[in-house]
């Protein structure tokens, strides 16, 4: 009951402000997002990176 | 047609003398760089280049020079052919080479750190070197 009651209020105070505003972060948010890339770029390259190290034993001195 | 026959296999022989002599001199100086990793004063690092982890002789250093400009013109070249950029591709190879080609005993780099020395165990890789699934 006391629930609801807290409920039907914040829908008041919604309908009062009319809109919710949202405001732009200034630094963009996507340093996470990169990072995947960059994941899923080097694992496709994966067979890519094996074949040039073998092809090329005199670059790759062990 | 005898003529034409001995001009050809000149032509083979001369082809795989330069060959050879292009060859030889580069693997002897290889066998100093890997004298080098051994000793742990050239190591290989997660950007896909060798460095330098230690005081090395003149030899090595442009050795290890060479080296890395010719990694990075492969890098470029498959960079090339896959559309995507030199970086990942050094970073690719950067993976290949800590996770199978470091040997115990042997110095690897990732980033900015600190030269460490391979343990028994795996290097901890960067996470972008995380495999598929």
């Amino acid at each position: 009951m006391k629930k609801r009651t807290i409920m039907m209020a914040g829908f008041a105070a919604l309908g009062l402000t009319g809109c919710i505003q949202v405001k732009a972060p200034d630094k963009p948010i996507e340093i996470n997002l990169n990072v995947k890339i960059q994941q899923e770029v080097v694992v496709k390259l994966q067979r890519d990176a094996q074949d040039l190290i073998q092809n090329n034993p005199e670059l790759f001195p062990q | 047609m005898t003529r034409t026959f001995m001009m050809i296999a000149t032509t083979a022989a001369v082809a795989l003398a330069t060959g050879l002599a292009m060859t030889s001199p580069a693997r002897a100086q290889s066998g100093a760089v890997v004298a080098a990793m051994t000793a742990g004063t050239v190591g290989e690092q997660a950007d896909g280049y060798l460095g330098l982890a230690g005081s090395v002789s003149d030899a090595v250093r442009q050795e290890v020079e060479s080296i890395n400009i010719k990694r990075r013109a492969a890098y470029t070249d498959l960079a090339g052919k896959r559309g995507v950029t030199v970086q990942d591709v050094a970073a690719s190879i950067g993976c290949q080479t800590l996770s199978s080609r470091v040997k115990q005993g042997q110095v690897y780099r990732i980033g900015a750190g600190a030269w460490q020395t391979k343990g028994a165990g795996a290097i901890a890789l960067p996470p972008y070197c995380a495999t598929a699934g």
